[in-house]
Order: structure tokens, then sequence, then C-alpha cells
């Protein structure tokens, strides 16, 4: 059972990283690695210019062997970088890895105390110190292994999405693809045309969604959202809420009995629905019924009911007929499926623009955001590809384009960063209109044409070329005309040194985008942290950009940060990779951080069971005595079980009571016994 | 520094001065100087025009605060403090509301406004202001053609002011001549003349 098990001697070896003048540039190393050399229990002492190097990791290997040591401390970056290096180096000399402490002497140490070089040599000693005083009492400690279900979760059914869905399954990985709304298809369905490549949007995207559809390894369950997630990487139960879609599939109407029933989309449901609403895919800019679909190419071609507008007078019921396909009494379900990862692709929405009021949308008719745009010069859109102003429906042939709307804002009312695609789709706008209305002139509001991408710089050549008018000016404010309803573009061209006052017939605001109103809900679901400004946090941000923190979830699209269609597209499929070596792998090694019950000593009041956050404590009979049991591979190693018990009786392996009160001893006490 | 050429006709040494940005012709503290005590971070200013856009001297004048706000970036100095566009901030502060890096581009002109004082530079009429406030409370004191039009619409001839209770007077005086803006103002206009 878990004692500690001291060694009769503990014998610790103390590296010493220079990591080139990183460290040593405001440590004076040798001092530090000098001071080990007289510490309790420290056998050797050494430094290296890069202990992570391979003949830095050679010196703790042999030092090991050489010394016969029972612990080692390496002095060097986070362990976030390089623990799992040095383990292995432990490792490589023949000790147990979980025998290896480190100590942070660069990012909590040298970098932050870049110019007070002996205030930082005498932290970096009191690091050194404290991890000596741990690595003493360190145990040999084995990682679980625990089988992966063989299935994957992707939540969100957008381009990135679904391209993460068709890679798992195409592996061979039984894929939930979980959609909140009635369809697949995200963002991108609702666009007209792709930069730069001019490629319609819905022409590239629908055979992808008919792909996720048909796919014999992809679960597609739209109108879906996650409810609850237990367990842990290898072994998720999530808990989803199949909302009340109130039309059933032919696939259950069969399993009811119903033969030849089930939705087919005619739509004659629709036809004789009286209840009219906006269509929120075409942002309220066109009618649709109680009974609905978003347009003719959803996927799957089911029909929803909205029943917060149905008044259930049953005419859809009646014009059904012999499908029986359309059930007004339809209730939420739940289902409960295990996975063994999971893929957030949760995508983005439009940041409410109107709250700058300066430019006047929602208050001024002819000011229109670039989804609008898209909708309305869309050949399938609510004016059939016709752009119109909406205050009288005439063709505008003179277009300002306003970029960096809310973006690039450190008022607190827009967004901070850049939301990196407006720059292209408003350069693509220009090339729509110049295309479609003759004797249009676009005028281009810009601060940096930020044109990063393959082909990127050439579009923005050729839509120069085509007579797009380029101003450098932030718009200040946007007045209207009350008689036209035209509007005043005031703003700067920073290279004349001039303000303007532009009068156009529309004003195309390129808003910045948010992540959607369901993702902090939903991270929280999953565990994932995000950053500053809501986009979901990445493990690494360059050499983990698909991974979290929390094992087993992974990012793909918008929701990890702003990006275009081939990143969204590149990320869903960097994403499908990670999510699938776990699975494939069959199964994964935990870190051994869980709590351990010391038998003797538990009084199993099971007081610990109802504070664990992971439910992964119980009480059990053993030898005619109640004591509690932990299920390891729930436990996360929180320890909040470890500091509750009232009879001391939980050891957190590797994080110990008696290791901790070292580490604190030591600090407190300069080394004194 | 910039290249100086003998030519005999002023004229001509103008009109072909070198006009090129070279780095010892800046002060690289004047951007300090004005962070504080305009207490905004100007040097953030990434030069988007939102401020010239909103302004309503610009469309009327040759004032164009961007420029003022990158010119004291590059720290220069005198050309700042010299020019008199420098005094045509109405100090309505659209730019201010508007900034997307939520500077306050009125208090950088302010500060630089205050910087220019320190070396007597500042215009008449705003120095006979000074004496106006001075002697009346006002910058614009009430004369008979507004005393008339008040009547007309049935206000007392003098406003709630320093007018109307001249026993104010000592108090505002008192915070002129603690700043020793009157004496400055007299001694600056007796220089001039």
């Amino acid at each position: 059972m878990a004692e500690v098990k001291k060694y009769e001697e503990p014998r610790i070896g103390v590296f010493v990283c220079h990591c080139g003048t990183n460290i040593a540039g405001s440590i004076d190393v040798k001092a530090v690695m000098e001071y080990a050399r007289t510490l309790p229990n420290v056998i050797v002492a050494d430094d290296y210019q890069y202990m992570c190097s391979t003949p830095g990791q050679n010196k703790i290997a042999e030092a090991i062997s050489e010394q016969k040591l029972t612990g080692v401390v390496v002095a060097a970056c986070s362990p976030r970088l390089h623990e799992p290096t040095f383990r292995n180096a432990t490792k490589a000399g023949g000790l147990n890895p979980f025998r290896f402490e480190m100590a942070n002497i660069r990012e909590q140490n040298s970098w932050v105390h870049m110019h007070q070089p002996e205030e930082a040599t005498s932290k970096a000693k009191d690091a050194v110190r404290i991890a000596v005083a741990k690595a003493s009492l360190l145990e040999d400690l084995i990682p679980k292994s625990v089988p992966v279900e063989k299935a994957a979760m992707v939540v969100g059914g957008g381009v990135g999405g679904m391209q993460a869905a068709l890679d798992l399954a195409n592996a061979g990985i039984k894929t939930y693809l979980v959609e909140k709304t009635p369809s697949i298809g995200g963002r991108m369905s609702q666009l007209d045309k792709t930069f730069p490549t001019l490629d319609c949007s819905q022409c590239i995207l629908t055979p992808k969604m008919v792909d996720v559809y048909r796919h014999e390894g992809i679960e597609l369950l739209t109108y879906t959202e996650v409810e609850a997630v237990e367990g842990y990487i290898g072994n998720f139960d999530v808990t989803l809420r199949k909302k009340a879609r109130g039309v059933i599939t032919p696939a259950e109407a069969e399993a009811r009995g119903i033969v030849g029933g089930g939705c087919t989309g005619c739509g004659d449901c629709a036809t004789v629905c009286p209840v009219i609403k906006p269509n929120p895919f075409e942002l309220g800019m066109a009618p649709r019924k109680a009974i609905y679909i978003y347009h003719p190419q959803v996927s799957p071609l089911i029909y929803t009911v909205d029943f917060d507008a149905c008044v259930k007078c049953g005419l859809c019921v009646e014009a059904c007929d012999t499908k029986q396909a359309v059930d007004l009494e339809a209730k939420d379900e739940f289902m409960t499926v295990k996975v063994g990862t999971v893929i957030l692709a949760l995508g983005y929405d439009i940041f409410p623009i109107e709250k700058k009021f300066e430019w006047g949308y929602k208050n001024y008719d002819n000011v229109i955001t670039s989804l609008e745009f898209e909708r309305l010069i869309c050949a399938s859109g609510p004016t059939g590809g016709h752009l119109i102003r909406p205050s009288d429906g005439a063709t505008p042939k003179r277009v300002a384009f306003v970029l960096c709307a809310g973006s690039r804002d450190n008022t607190g009312v827009g967004k901070p960063y850049c939301s990196r695609f407006c720059c292209m789709y408003s350069l693509k706008h220009a090339h729509q209109i110049i295309e479609k209305i003759p004797g249009v002139v676009p005028y281009i509001f810009y601060m940096d044409i930020r044109s990063f991408g393959k082909m990127y710089e050439e579009f923005y050549y050729r839509i120069q070329d085509e007579g797009a008018k380029f101003i450098r000016g932030r718009v200040a404010n946007i007045t209207q005309d009350p008689v036209t309803k035209n509007l005043h573009v005031n703003a700067e061209d920073t290279l004349l040194g001039r303000p303007i006052d532009m009068e156009v017939d529309m004003v195309v605001l390129a808003a910045a985008i948010e992540p959607t109103a369901e993702t902090e809900k939903t991270r929280r679901l999953f565990g994932v942290s995000c950053s500053q400004d809501g986009w979901l946090l990445e493990a690494h941000p360059k050499l983990n950009p698909c991974g979290t923190t929390t094992a087993g979830v992974y990012l793909a699209g918008v929701c990890q940060g702003p990006k275009d269609i081939p990143d969204t597209v590149a990320q869903a499929e960097g994403a499908a990779s990670a999510a699938s070596i776990p699975i494939h792998r069959g199964e994964v090694e935990l870190e051994p951080y869980f709590a351990v019950c010391m038998e003797d000593k538990c009084a199993g009041c099971g007081l610990c069971v109802n504070q664990c956050p992971y439910q992964a404590l119980a009480l059990v009979e053993k030898e005619g005595r109640t004591v509690m049991q932990v299920t390891e591979a729930k436990c996360k190693g929180c320890g909040t079980c470890g500091g509750f018990c009232p009879g001391g009786a939980i050891w957190m392996q590797h994080f110990a009571t008696p290791q901790i009160i070292a580490q604190i001893d030591a600090f407190l006490l300069g080394g004194e016994q | 520094m910039a290249v100086k050429k003998d030519y005999k006709d002023q004229k001509l040494a103008e009109k072909l001065r070198d006009r090129k940005y070279y780095i010892p012709d800046s002060n690289p503290e004047f951007i300090k100087d004005v962070e504080k005590i305009g207490q905004t971070a100007a040097h953030m200013c990434y030069q988007c025009g939102t401020c010239t856009g909103s302004c309503p001297s610009a469309p009327r004048s040759s004032y164009r605060i961007r420029l003022f706000m990158r010119k004291a970036i590059l720290g220069l100095e005198e050309e700042i403090l010299t020019d008199p566009d420098l005094w045509l901030c109405t100090t309505c502060y659209s730019c201010t509301d508007r900034c997307p890096r939520d500077l306050a581009p009125t208090d950088a002109i302010m500060a630089m406004r205050n910087l220019a004082f320190k070396r007597d530079i500042v215009p008449r009429n705003f120095l006979q202001t000074v004496q106006l406030i001075y002697k009346t409370g006002h910058g614009v004191p009430n004369n008979d053609a507004n005393r008339a039009a008040r009547k007309r619409l049935g206000l007392e001839a003098e406003p709630e002011t320093t007018h109307k209770y001249p026993e104010y007077l000592p108090g505002i005086r008192r915070i002129l001549d603690h700043y020793r803006l009157k004496e400055n103002a007299d001694r600056i206009l007796a220089e001039g003349e």
C-alpha cells in the first residue's frame, strides 16, 4: 500500500541549464550549481549549455547509472516544455521517470528578472533547493493504461466539422456529427462565392454535405445539442439533447411501423402552413413558415417545426397525409453516446455591429453587413442575386465597403483582434458588383489590406485592376440623407491627408466576428479553456494548434480563432488526425497522478465521495470494513479529496503531503532542518 | 541633419530646403512628455484617420490631428510647437469618442499646447481670451446686442454667471493667478508689441 517508500539514503543529481543566454544571461549558472552541491542528499551537480540536447540528456542518464542516483532535478525551462524530455532521460538512466523534478528558472525567473541578476540567481537557488527537497521523497509511479472507445464525436456541422467527420469516418472510426441547427453546412452555405478562386460556395459544399449524409461511418445528429459530458480521454459519455423537431425521418417512421412514411422533403406542409416568420438563414431578409427548411440544399432534407411559432392548427399534418411525418406532440429526447475523442468545431457569429452606432447599422436602411451582402448577391438568395438597396429596391451604383468594422478595436465595444478574412471577402464583393452591375464603383475604406494567403495578393492586384477604388482611411461616421436615403461616408484619405465626405447608395460593413453564443457553455462542458477574447485555447499556439489542454478534445476552425475556409479545412484535417491517434492505438496512458486510499487510516466516512468533482470515488466493503475506493481512470489528481480528508487517509500520488511539506520547509527554512 | 545650401535668394532657399526626416531632428522624449501631460498612450496611434474624419476643424482648415499624432511619435517637436494649426482644435472630443485604439487625441493636442505655452508660443487671440476671462469671467463676455436679445426672449439681461454675480470674480482670478496665466499672457502680449 502507499507508504512513503523512502530509500535508505536519497541520492540526488542536479543539472542546471544555461539555455544559451536565456538563463545564463541573467542568472549565474555556475553559482547555482555550486550551491546545489552544498544541499543535503545532492551527490552530483552539473551544468550544460542546453540540457535538452542529446549530450545534455546523456549527462543525466550517465550520472544516474554512475552515481546510483535516486532522484533527478533539472533547473531549466517550464515543465510544460521539457518535462517529457527529461523524464525520458531519467528513464534512460534506469530510474522510474517520475523520479524527476523540474525547477523552472527560465519562464518564472530569468525572463522576468532580466535586469536583476543577483536577485534572479538567489531565486534560482531557492527553486533548486525546493526541487531537491521534493526529489528526495519521490517514489516510483506506473502510468495507467485505459482502453479507448473506437468512436469519435464532432460538435458543429460547418465546413470544418464536416471535414473532420469525413476524415475520421474514412479512417474507419464511427463518428457522431452533432449540429445544433436543422441542417449541416454552417456559415459556408450562406456564402455566394469563395475567394480567391471565385468558386460558387454552395456548389463545392453541397457534394460534401451529401457525402456526410450518406457516409455509413457518420451518424448525423442535426437539431441536436450537447447536454452533458462525463468521463475522460478514451471514454467520454456525452449526453445529447435531440430537440423536438416535430417531423420524423423515413427511418423513424419505419421504426414506428408507418409503411412508406416519414419526411421526403416534398414541402406540402410548408405550402399550407399559415404562420410566416423571418428565415434566419437569409438573415431575416426572406420569409419562412413555422414548418420549414432553411434552403433547398439542406442536408438532411427533413422539415422542422418551429414550436415557438407553431399554432398547432394541424394543416401540415393533413397535408402530409399518409406519410404521417409530422408529429406536433414531439418532445425533446435525450441520448448518451460513448466516444474516445471529441473535436469541437463550433464556428462563429457576426459581432452585433449596431453597437458601433457611428456607422448607423439598423438605423439607416442602406447600411448592411457583409453576410447580408452575401445573401443579396447570391443567385439563390432572397433577391435572386440582384443587389438592391433595402430602402427603395434600386440598384446601387456607388457602394462603400467599410473594413475593420469592429475589428482591431480597443475601445471595449468592438474586438481587439483582426477578423482575418474581411479584407479578402470585401475584395471579392467589389469584384462581384463590378461583374453584375454596369457602371458601379466600389469604394473600399481600409487601414491595411491583409492579403496573406496563397494567390491572395494576386487577387488584390486583380480587383484593383478591375476598377475598385481604395481609400486608405477608417470610416469615422456615416450619416443618412433623410430624403434620398443615400449615405454620407466621412473619413480621412490618410494618403492625401484630406477629409472625405463621400455620398454613396449603399454601405457594406465588414463586421467583426465573435464566438457563437453557445461556445461558452459547450467549452465548459468539455473542460476546454478560452483566451480572453473568448476563442477556444489551443494546447500550444505553434506546436499543438489542434489540441487542447484537456486530453482527447481537439479544435477545428474558427472557434479556435478567426480563419478562412482553407485554414479551417486544414485545421479540421489536423484535428481529425490527432483525434484518430488514440483511437487507433486502442489505449492511452494516463498520468499516474491519482488519489490512493490508505485503507488502514480510512474511517469510511464517505465525505470525500461527494467532494469529488469527477465522480471518481466510492465506498466499498473490504475485509469487513467500509473504505473509500478510487476509480483511477476517472481521477484527475485535483487533490480536492486529499486536502479534505479529515483523517489524512488519502495519498495524492506525486503531490503527496510529505513531499509538499518538504518543499515548503525547504523554502521557508532555507535548507535548515 | 538637414543639408544646408547657401542660396543667395532667401525665397529659393526656403523653396529648395531639405525636407527629409533626419533622426537628429527629432526629440524622442517629446512623445513621453505628451503622454505624461495628456494621460493617453499617444504612441499607440495606428494612423487610421478616424480622428481627422471626425474633426469639425479639418474640412475648413489645414489642421490634421492625425498628422500631429504622427509627428509626435516621430519626435518632431519644433515642427509641432511652431505650427499655428495646433491651436485649431475645438476640443469637441469627437476623435476621442471614436478612436478605435481608445486614445484621447484631444488630450494629446492639449498636452502639446501646454508644451508650446511653456515656450511662449501661443496665438495672441488665446492670450487675449485669458485677459478677458480675468477681467469678466468670460472668454466671450456679454455685450449690448446679447443683452437686448436676452430681454426680447424674456430673460434677464445678465446670465447666471460672474456677470450677475461679480463677487465670484476674485475666486476665478485666484485660480488664474495660481497658474500665473494672466501674468504670462500680459508679458507675452507686451513682448510681441
